[in-house]
């Protein structure tokens, strides 16, 4: 869809293309032409018709070179910070934020650390992230940008590349054509082309990175269009969003109405967009009114948030293939789930999406609506309210959750039980730390979760609500949870923030989002579970029964041997932290770390954690030694 | 004798994977499971996330098999406590020690005191092999024999015992 779009934009297509080309994709015509209606004041002929005039505040005329009309266009937009680290060739855009005060920079040391800082921030904001970051660097940021990808979380990527007269001379740094690098994981990338076009092309980025289904773009800014000078407009962000807050078919809403007042036994599967488009009040109101359950995530990948109270009486979990509760659904609404169009023969799939790229990609869909999260499940409320007196809804209503809220009542209980028979172990279980965390973490806390193996702490805590906020990758491409929990705390300075990272996903980081933290006063609690191992990797290769797993050979999965000490790692950085391997020394933690955040200082703690599962015990790794290589001692 | 090795939940981690579902699918279609009752629930349980293979390989006490399950429970696993009894008894009698291993690799392990017993109470529940996957300290070898026996394997104190020290003195690091 991005290549149509582009084509468009590009003026390869007329307006009758793109509404054409939109609907092959899945989107209603409605929603077809609405997408074609906001990109009209950029599309064909947007350039050459004269332009309407504007308020003074609007539409400003700046002369300078094109790293002052880069970030003139971004403070124009509302761009508060740009998340940067050096290189020689973007020094336009820093010289001119010497005098731009109203954007602040975000030093990261390292590409991937200063991603990951901006799309915490991108979730935790709802704004766009903007990174500027050292051309040769490029392949650092994309493998967080691969998070924020596959989340849709909106991001500006731009280097400054080599000048266009040194293109293709195999300058030191210059490989051919990097921007094309980003295509499988941007929604637009692009090179600039002039500096009279800098501001204009700037605005094209924010504008595809922000407008949903949202995701990163790349700009390539050769240095002398960064260097040049020129004379152009630069726009306030009004004047080319593009909200894309589209409502469904009215049509199609009652016939989602009448369909789930009649079912027997609706399920609801819901997901991330619900998220996005802020719709979590909708949410709660949708399902109460039906009385349906609701289930959400499936398992450890696939999803970075939880837009449904995981302590509602109607949550009943993991979304899974088959439903043993509330067994094979009639109906099932998939609202803003990637992975929730999950339906077994004889069960009527309505799915309503964000994304219309992957609404009916894998699964047939008996009705599909690409929507706004929020707005549809208001239309959709209301469309069952119009449809049954009150007293009808709530007598379907209560006899359907009746059900649901004694399973999931029995099965906290459950899970409870289970943690609480397993909490005097040492190293620690998850269990314990589960508990510990459920019962020492404030309310309002942002939860930022890079973890695989830790997620079975998960249920033990109370997420969503008017409890902690969890925030998370689907993808999990870790060394992500350090430096988002970095950009959280940045759009969110009045809430604790907490980052809990596996040992793996601080090893993939390296320390370095601890220097951001430890520069910029960042009060955040990072806690690493450290079990020594990927441990959920080993788990899924043994699951396969292979070799690993008959001869108990961990090939590849153990990290001890150095056992790092991550306490002794941060106070290098400047980030004072502490190492807990009993039980009994969680309380007393966790009490100094919020100390440390009251005072504004970050804080780490590295808690030795009991790994799990299939070779759990195994310490062994293939004992290789490069000394023993050697004929000379040297 | 890295029994333990063995433990745990392999598939506890494969709810994460989706596309496992399809492949857990045809699984079940050929189920590896013993016949017994609480198959069925095992059967349908277990397989919305992970493949059934892994568990007819592995051999475990009641204990054992109990914290498996338990992990499974927090992982998504939707089954009731009364549930939970009824498959960790389909499991431990089923695929208990001893019953219906499949014909282990041929391990020539050193003569000592608590050979015999390595070759005939751990293979109850593993491959040889593990034994001597890696060397480690006595103290490391304590909690791992004294956590099989807890978790099912049919040995006595004294026999642990014997077990711990002829681990320690022919894998010892």
């Amino acid at each position: 869809m991005k290549q149509l779009i582009k084509d468009y934009l590009d003026q390869g297509l007329s307006r009758r293309q793109l509404v054409s080309g939109l609907s092959a994709f899945g989107m209603s015509t409605v929603a077809a032409k609405a997408v074609a209606q906001n990109l009209a004041p950029l599309g064909p002929g947007a350039g050459q018709a004269a332009s309407p005039p504007q308020a003074p505040s609007a539409v400003r005329e700046i002369e300078g070179n094109g790293g002052k009309l880069f970030v003139e266009q971004l403070k124009s937009a509302g761009v508060e910070y740009i998340f940067f680290n050096p290189s020689t060739g973007d020094h336009p855009i820093f010289d001119a934020l010497v005098d731009l005060p109203e954007i602040k920079i975000i030093k990261g040391i390292q590409e991937g650390a200063v991603t990951a800082m901006a799309d915490g921030y991108a979730r935790a904001s709802g704004r766009t992230g903007i990174v500027v970051v050292a051309n040769i660097g490029l392949p650092n940021a994309m493998t967080q940008m691969v998070n924020t990808f596959k989340d849709q979380i909106p991001m500006l990527v731009a280097v400054a590349s080599v000048g266009q007269n040194e293109l293709g001379r195999d300058q030191w740094q210059e490989v051919d054509h990097h921007e094309l690098m980003t295509e499988p994981i941007t929604k637009w990338f692009w090179q600039a082309q002039s500096t009279e076009a800098m501001a204009e092309t700037t605005r094209r980025a924010l504008k595809f990175a922000s407008t949903p289904p949202c995701g990163p773009v790349f700009l390539s800014l050769p240095t002398n269009t960064l260097e040049q000078h020129a004379k152009t407009q630069v726009w306030e962000r009004s004047k080319f969003d593009v909200p894309m807050r589209i409502r469904p078919d009215k049509e199609d809403v009652e016939k989602a109405a009448r369909m789930l007042i009649e079912a027997k036994n609706p399920l609801l599967s819901v997901g991330d967009e619900i998220t996005w488009c802020r719709g979590e009040k909708e949410l709660i109101e949708l399902a109460e009114l039906l009385g349906a359950p609701v289930a959400g995530e499936a398992g450890s990948l696939g999803y970075w948030s939880k837009p449904f109270p995981t302590r509602h009486p109607l949550y009943i979990g993991t979304v899974l293939r088959t439903m043993r509760f509330p067994g094979k659904p009639d109906v099932l609404l998939n609202l803003g789930n990637r992975w929730g169009e999950n339906a077994s023969p004889g069960t009527k799939l309505i799915s309503i999406r964000l994304d219309p790229t992957s609404l009916a990609r894998e699964a047939p869909v008996d009705l599909a609506m690409v929507a706004d999260l929020k707005l549809a499940m208001a239309d959709l409320s209301a469309a069952i309210r119009s449809m049954a007196t009150a007293s009808l809804l709530k007598d379907i209503a209560n006899k359907r959750a009746e059900r649901a809220r004694a399973y999931a009542a029995q099965m906290q209980q459950e899970r409870e039980a289970i943690a609480h028979a397993l909490t005097d172990s040492t190293p620690i279980s998850m269990e314990r730390l589960g508990l510990e965390l459920e019962k020492n973490l404030d309310r309002d806390t942002c939860y930022v979760a890079d973890v695989d193996s830790g997620k079975t702490m998960d249920p033990l805590m109370a997420f969503g609500g008017g409890d902690k906020q969890y925030f998370g990758t689907g993808p999990n491409v870790l060394g992500w949870g350090m430096a988002a929990g970095f950009g959280v705390k940045l759009a969110r300075p009045d809430v604790p923030v907490v980052s809990v990272v596996g040992d793996g996903s601080f090893l993939f980081s390296g320390p370095q989002p601890l220097w951001s933290m430890a520069r910029y006063k960042a009060p955040v609690t990072v806690i690493v579970l450290n079990n020594h191992s990927y441990n959920n990797e080993r788990n899924r290769i043994w699951n396969g029964a292979g070799r690993q797993f008959e001869a108990a050979r961990d090939m590849t999965c153990y990290n001890g041997s150095p056992d790092v000490d991550f306490a002794k790692t941060a106070e290098a950085f400047g980030v004072e932290g502490e190492t807990v391997k009993e039980p009994a020394s969680l309380a007393g933690a966790f009490s100094r770390a919020k100390a440390a955040m009251v005072e504004g200082r970050p804080y780490l703690l590295d808690i030795h954690i009991k790994r799990e599962g299939l070779g759990a015990v195994s310490d062994w790794y293939p004992p290789y030694s490069i000394a023993d290589l050697r004929t000379r001692k040297v | 004798m890295s029994i333990t090795s063995a433990r745990g939940v392999a598939f506890a981690s494969a709810v994460a994977v989706i596309a496992l579902a399809s492949q857990a699918q045809a699984q079940q279609n050929n189920n590896p499971l013993p016949p017994g009752d609480g198959r069925d629930i095992v059967s349908v349980a277990c397989s919305q996330c992970h493949y059934l293979g892994t568990i007819a390989k592995i051999r475990d006490g009641a204990a054992g098999w109990r914290v498996y399950v338990s992990n499974m429970v927090l992982r998504g696993a939707q089954l009731t406590p009364a549930e939970v009894d009824k498959v960790v008894n389909y499991l431990a009698t089923n695929l208990g020690p001893g019953i219906n291993l499949p014909p282990p690799r041929p391990v020539a392990l050193p003569d000592g005191s608590g050979k015999q017993l390595v070759e005939t109470r751990c293979a109850l529940c593993h491959d040889l092999e593990r034994v001597a996957a890696v060397k480690r300290k006595k103290q490391d070898w304590t909690p791992i024999v004294a956590n099989m026996a807890a978790w099912g394997a049919p040995v006595t104190a004294d026999e642990a015992k014997t077990i711990t020290n002829y681990l320690a003195a022919n894998f010892g690091d």
